[in-house]
């Protein structure tokens, strides 16, 4: 298969350490310079800067929390003046306040080169057409994984959001080679396309990314057979800065890093200390080229494995196991991150009250995930018609749909369905 | 083949660099660009060993540069052509270009010597016209070119070259970078620090962004080339391009 980028995708250890330095260090003084934020953070923690000598230096620095995203809406966190800003994202955060991030006319060549190197890997080409499909909450990605495709000159069907039917049609008639959808929604596409009366043989698609779940070998494997196709991993960050930054090769054995872009580390996710090579941990991520919206160790909440024993690929960026389970509370549901804390936000915002009890279950219904949630029929929530109760529920699905990006089902339920609810309220996984 | 890491320099208790890492690769034509008193020179200087207060680590051709004095790290290969250009002027221009081979002719390189005098007229016609001409009549842009001329005398592996452009005429600053330009395409490997940003920049492979004695920013030239942050700092840009619209 071939190599995007030869130069920084294979580049040698030690000029790959001394490019990392760097721009670690660059990064570093740029964010000390030009956000108010980081330099703050780093003077409650006496850190110069210029004092970072090496990597046991560098762990000295402080982490970026999902939170302090939400805390320094909108632009808080941007590095350059506004006016330089080319494309502005919102992704929602853990609570109401969504997370602004910026590009630079520079960021956003610098994704199209970080999706041309990942979509290469996966072989895609000139020769092929894309589709897009993947769920509102990661509406961004889509934005980036157009970019990168167009810069190889895929043909490109950018995201649009079309009930299931009508990308089945897209699939089938525009002769979609390549799809970019979520894990669990490749999972669903065989029940659908056999819904629909469609044989996977009659389309055209060979290759699919699955993006937004980690997915061991077993799931690929078990949507190759099902769907006759060779599937590739991608991982990337829905909140900030994107989709891709991580990316399988042909030789299948982790996710390799763009770390000529970004610096990973994995840390114990409960001390914050780095763990030994290879051993499993929270992802950490600084960005090391990114103009408008740098981030500075940033807790990503995925838990991965790094190893960088060479690949036979040829490419020398180290690669990453993508491992299951979040070191938070956050549940991935079909590629899009939700939070409980948010879900129950929203919910009080609609609803004008804080609903008591709940529970947030995450549930396979005819083949698509969707968040479900229960709430108790009490004094605020019944009326004598049932019109109205449903008229209730129907405009609470569509609302949270809409906020979250994911589908939404609520139910009302009678007292002792709550009987054995978690006390943390977290979102409870019931998918096969 | 330059490899510089935490580079920390001091003039006394000023602190003149302050944690700068920079590489060279063969072949490359680097610019480090920034403003007055940025630091650009005392690095450049502590390559050479004429600034012999720095900490850190800076390595050519895996060989630590710490504590060699600056025949020897000519010796090496590594040649500066100085700010102001630093000629002898009252003697010859041929004198001035035959103490860039001192260290040779301690090694008795003599015929190769003569080689790349010649080379060096090819360069620079205009110094074998003036050849004994004392240095002091030059011109400005004549001036530079001996300076240049100098340096490869030394038979470099890797050029450092502080300010070329400072005071030249614009035509003469083009053909000195157009010289620079055919020393990279013969594999010269060379280190630019200019104010001249946008003339830097434009025949450098990557460049490095210096402020206040720290990399705030490197990449692609074309990259910064077209960044706002340099535009404004270093390509004196109208600033009210920038300040008008958004805020």
């Amino acid at each position: 298969m071939p190599v995007w980028n030869e130069r920084e995708e294979c580049l040698g250890l030690e000029e790959r350490v001394q490019q990392q330095w760097e721009r670690l260090q660059s990064s570093l003084n740029r964010a000390h310079k030009n956000v108010p934020f980081y330099r703050n953070h780093f003077r409650e923690e006496k850190i110069d800067p210029a004092q970072m000598e090496t990597l046991s230096d560098w762990e000295r620095i402080p982490f970026t929390f999902p939170r302090h995203f939400g805390e320094n809406y909108p632009y808080g966190l941007f590095a350059v003046p506004l006016r330089d800003v080319v494309r502005i994202h919102t992704a929602r955060g853990i609570e109401l306040k969504p997370i602004v991030s910026g590009y630079t006319k520079q960021d956003i060549g610098i994704w199209r080169e970080i999706m041309a190197r990942a979509l290469t890997a996966a072989g895609v080409s000139r020769a092929d057409i894309l589709q897009i499909d993947l769920d509102p909450g990661l509406a961004n990605w889509g934005r980036h994984y157009k970019d990168g495709a167009e810069s190889i000159e895929a043909g490109v069907i950018p995201l649009t959001l079309l009930p299931h039917e009508k990308q089945l049609m897209v699939l089938r008639d525009y002769k979609t080679s390549v799809l970019i959808t979520s894990t669990s929604a490749a999972l669903q596409l065989k029940d659908l396309l056999f819904r629909a009366n469609l044989n996977p043989n009659s389309l055209s698609l060979k290759t699919l990314i699955l993006v937004g779940e980690p997915t061991g070998a077993a799931v690929q494997r078990r949507i190759e057979e099902e769907l006759h196709v060779r599937t590739w991993v991608h991982y990337g960050l829905s909140e900030v800065p994107g989709p891709g930054l991580a990316f399988q090769c042909e030789e299948r054995q982790g996710l390799h890093v763009s770390e000529d872009h970004f610096f990973p580390e994995v840390v114990d996710p409960e001390t914050g200390r780095s763990v030994p090579e290879e051993s499993e941990g929270e992802l950490v991520l600084t960005t090391l080229t990114t103009r408008a919206f740098p981030l500075i160790r940033f807790r990503t909440g995925d838990r991965v494995r790094i190893f960088s024993k060479p690949c036979p690929c040829g490419r020398t960026l180290r690669r990453m196991e993508w491992l299951p389970h979040r070191t938070d509370e956050m549940m991935i549901i079909r590629g899009v991150k939700v939070h409980h804390r948010q879900v129950l936000l929203l919910l009080s915002r609609f609803l004008g009250f804080s609903p008591h009890p709940h529970r947030f279950l995450v549930r396979r219904r005819e083949f698509i995930d969707t968040l479900e949630v229960w709430l108790k029929v009490d004094e605020q929530v019944f009326s004598d018609e049932i019109k109205e109760m449903e008229k209730l529920c129907q405009r609470l699905e569509a609302e949270l749909a809409q906020e979250l990006g994911v589908p939404v089902k609520i139910r009302l339920k009678e007292e002792d369905s709550f009987s054995n609810v978690g006390s943390n309220g977290a979102i409870e996984d019931l998918r096969p | 083949m330059l490899r510089i890491r935490n580079l920390r320099c001091h003039y006394g208790r000023i602190r003149a660099i302050n944690g700068v890492s920079l590489s060279v690769r063969p072949g490359e034509l680097i610019a480090l660009i920034g403003a007055n008193g940025a630091g650009k020179s005392t690095l450049l200087q502590s390559i050479c060993g004429l600034h012999g207060q720095w900490e850190g680590e800076i390595l050519f051709q895996k060989e630590p540069l710490k504590g060699l004095k600056p025949p020897a790290i000519v010796g090496m290969g590594v040649s500066l052509v100085p700010e102001g250009r630093m000629l002898f002027p009252p003697m010859s221009v041929l004198d001035n270009l035959r103490l860039g081979a001192y260290v040779r002719y301690r090694r008795r390189e003599n015929r190769e010597i003569a080689r790349d005098l010649d080379s060096v007229f090819e360069l620079f016609p205009v110094l074998r016209e003036r050849a004994q001409q004392p240095a002091g009549t030059l011109s400005g842009g004549e001036q530079q070119m001996l300076a240049m001329g100098r340096a490869l005398m030394a038979r470099p592996r890797m050029l450092l070259l502080d300010e070329p452009s400072m005071g030249l005429a614009p035509f003469i600053v083009r053909l000195i970078l157009d010289i620079l330009l055919q020393l990279k395409e013969q594999g010269m490997t060379i280190l630019l620090v200019e104010q001249n940003a946008r003339a830097a920049l434009q025949i450098a492979d990557r460049g490095y962004v210096i402020e206040n004695g720290r990399i705030v920013l490197d990449g692609p030239a074309g990259e910064l080339l077209v960044d706002q942050d340099v535009k404004r700092a270093y390509l004196g840009k109208d600033y009210r391009e920038f300040c008008e619209g958004r805020t």
